[in-house]
């Protein structure tokens, strides 16, 4: 009994065994047509439609692509699978899928300060070598980081790009408007004024060492400082940073803390009277309560003005292993056309493109695509460093440390420089 | 004839055992595919510097110690075993008692068991996503119920997530509210267990309620209360989903916990050397948190 028992168990194990075994066997089969199909794509009327599958960044950013997708999967044969996620988990995923020799991804969506970690890894796919190159219509400036060697990996798809949000009736009741905003003076007095009538000022996001390290740098480029020199060491404790930062304290010490979603509805509702935002985060309209501004780059009236505008573009690229690289560069080739990309803006697309930026049609609905264009032309991207993530999050840990007076601003930036300097070796 | 029946048992002995271990044998597989494999895997990474993108290229070094000295050494490390072992002390304790009187209530009534034991249940059976989404908004600093009926009360409202004076008492009251009804669930199951003729007993030797706690339902489920324990320690200990939504370590490292500098240092930069190192540091703190409990269980 015991014999046919464990002969029984040993028979559903095979069983078991050899079902699963089938199933891969028949995974391996279909991803080995899929290439061929997908070359094919296009011109296989009656073929499977092939499948190709993206990894975007989760919000307006993804938006924009789906709803272009429809025209493109019926014109060419194809399916498109969209993965929609969080900033970290695109990372993340992107990153994971790249140390298998065939990926799972045709298209993904990259951060600008993730460019030099992905080339060096090999993780994007060369689109000079399949054939794509950008035209003269898309902004020079936010193109900087897409090449390598002079070959192209990645598109500047969405221009997000760092502009101060404000709410109208808060900074009017200060006794300014929005083009008499000139110097980071200027903010702390509108705060400052608001703060007095019983509002919050400046609200800043303060959930991550990510999002503390971004709303700062916008002020440390209007003090002349930067995270890194030319030669990529750290410089963080330089008297750009130190008085970036005491100003800084100053306006935060008008407002708090909030996580992006409250940070916009403060400043909609007028309870917050400005903080630094995306465009993709909220479409002023002529109505709005709210209303944003590229920053003049200058600390206070009379000062040098630098470009303090920072570059939050979401590019796209093909991925190293993608299996239908063709058909994904088709993809990358009709999402950046100059007409798709301005079909988006109705939705809240922020093409880099000068001809859906400067558009007369498109500026007489939506004018903030003017500030919008002019941030653009002179924004900075984060430091392209393999190392940017342990930077951030090491700087912003400091950062975190200052903002909450648990390190003065001398001690805490010695404490970073200190770390950051054994980082980057 | 004697050696011939010891030759009988021998084999029929031989049998049984081969029975057994062909019994235990897909047990032991699972067993060590899914556990021992990815262990010794996470152990042997802890001695690399091994990065999942800078190593697609290059094969990590061995770096011996490498990434341990890195982490004792590293005073955010320290801070956050310290948040962790003050976390889950708390915490723990908290559940304990709520998760103890709420299971002593429901098995007091004589009527409407079942409706209050599914009403208590609820905020366990939430996703823990759905759980801290909730508490961010009704604690939201703008629109939050909270801060709003603070204010109606003129009482003073805080910024709760991002006040150091108010961030870890937020996480220990929403894992508390979230955990304690999973405690209330094993003791109820445990106190309906417990002989009714021991409480006549006591009765009507004149103990009082009090006593009867003590001498009749403590001893009774004592290894239930025990088992509890254990396992809320240990989620405690690995307390992560909460603490990334609503704080992510933060402000000033005040609610960092082990898991979570983990992410921080190790997942999110995916220097799964460095983060295995810290894995198995923490395998070993709960270890040992848990030892106890397993030495008693053990016999």
């Amino acid at each position: 009994m015991k014999k046919l028992f464990a002969f029984l168990l040993a028979l559903v194990m095979v069983l078991s065994l050899a079902a699963c075994g089938g199933k891969s066997g028949q995974t391996g089969d279909t991803s080995g047509s899929t290439p061929a199909q997908g070359d094919s794509g296009s011109s296989g009327g009656s073929a499977a439609p092939t499948k190709l599958t993206l990894i975007l960044r989760a919000g307006t950013y993804a938006d924009v692509i789906k709803e272009c997708l429809p025209a493109f999967e019926a014109e060419n044969n194809v399916t498109c699978e969209v993965q929609e996620l969080s900033e970290s988990d695109l990372y993340s995923g992107i990153a994971l899928d790249a140390i298998n020799s065939a990926g799972t991804y045709d298209l993904c969506m990259v951060d600008g300060s993730w460019m030099a970690e992905f080339t060096d890894s090999g993780v994007l796919a060369n689109l000079s070598d399949l054939g794509y190159e950008l035209d003269d219509d898309v902004i020079p400036a936010t193109t900087t980081i897409c090449y390598v060697d002079g070959q192209l990996y990645l598109a500047p798809y969405y221009g997000n790009v760092t502009v101060l949000m404000f709410n109208k009736a808060n900074v009017e009741a200060a006794g300014y408007s929005a083009d008499q905003i000139q110097s980071l003076d200027d903010l702390l007095a509108i705060c400052e004024s608001a703060q007095a009538a019983g509002k919050k000022g400046f609200i800043y996001r303060g959930d991550n060492q990510n999002n503390l390290v971004v709303d700062f740098l916008p002020i440390l480029l209007s003090f002349g400082g930067w995270v890194i020199d030319e030669n990529n060491k750290p410089t963080v404790n330089t008297e750009e940073f130190k008085a970036a930062m005491n100003y800084y304290l100053k306006l935060i010490a008008t407002g708090e803390a909030q996580v992006k979603d409250d940070l916009i509805a403060s400043v909609d509702t007028g309870a917050g009277t400005m903080g630094i935002g995306w465009p993709g985060w909220y479409t002023p309209t002529a109505d709005s309560t709210a209303d944003y501004i590229a920053l003049s780059g200058a600390a206070s009236a009379g000062a040098k003005a630098y470009n303090s505008n920072v570059y939050g573009i979401w590019t796209i690229g093909v991925p190293n292993n993608s299996q239908n690289k063709e058909l994904a560069v088709k993809l990358l080739s009709y999402l950046m056309d100059a007409d798709v990309q301005k079909s988006t803006v109705p939705s809240g697309g922020v093409p880099c493109r000068y001809s859906s930026l400067q558009d007369a049609d498109v500026l007489a609905t939506y004018p903030q695509y003017e500030v919008v264009c002019k941030a653009l032309e002179s924004g900075m991207y984060r430091p392209v460093i393999a190392e940017w993530t342990q930077f951030y999050t090491t700087l912003g840990t400091e950062m975190d440390n200052i903002v909450n007076g648990v390190k003065t601003v001398d001690q805490g930036l010695a404490d970073a420089q200190a770390n950051l300097e054994q980082l980057m070796g | 004839m004697r050696k011939h029946q010891l030759v009988k048992n021998h084999a029929a002995g031989s049998a049984a055992r081969r029975f057994g271990l062909g019994m235990i044998s897909p047990t032991m597989l699972v067993l060590l595919v899914m556990t021992a494999y990815p262990l010794l895997f996470t152990l042997f990474y802890s001695f690399t510097d091994y990065n999942l993108l800078r190593n697609l290229q290059k094969p990590a070094s061995f770096i011996a110690l490498g990434n341990y000295t890195k982490l004792l050494n590293d005073a955010y490390f320290r801070q956050a075993i310290l948040n962790t072992v003050k976390f889950t002390l708390l915490a723990v304790i908290f559940e304990m008692l709520i998760g103890f009187c709420m299971a002593l209530l429901v098995n007091s009534l004589t009527r409407g068991q079942k409706v209050m034991r599914t009403l208590l249940l609820l905020p366990y059976l939430l996703p823990t996503v759905t759980v801290a989404l909730s508490w961010r908004m009704m604690l939201s600093p703008n629109y939050g119920i909270v801060n709003q009926v603070m204010e109606a009360l003129s009482l003073p409202v805080f910024n709760w997530f991002s006040d150091m004076r108010t961030a870890f008492g937020m996480l220990l009251l929403i894992d508390v509210w979230q955990s304690a009804p999973f405690v209330f669930l094993l003791l109820y199951a445990a106190l309906q267990s417990v002989p009714h003729a021991q409480y006549e007993a006591a009765r009507i030797d004149g103990a009082n309620s009090v006593k009867i706690l003590f001498y009749v339902t403590i001893p009774n489920i004592k290894n239930s209360l025990a088992l509890c324990a254990l396992l809320r320690t240990i989620d405690s200990f690995r307390l992560f989903d909460k603490v990334n939504l609503l704080t992510g370590g933060g402000p000033a490292n005040t609610t960092s916990t082990i898991t979570q500098y983990l992410y921080n240092y190790g997942i999110k930069s995916l220097d799964f050397g460095f983060g295995s190192a810290g894995a198995i540091v923490m395998t070993v703190l709960v270890l040992l948190l848990s030892s106890l409990y397993i030495k008693r269980a053990m016999g």
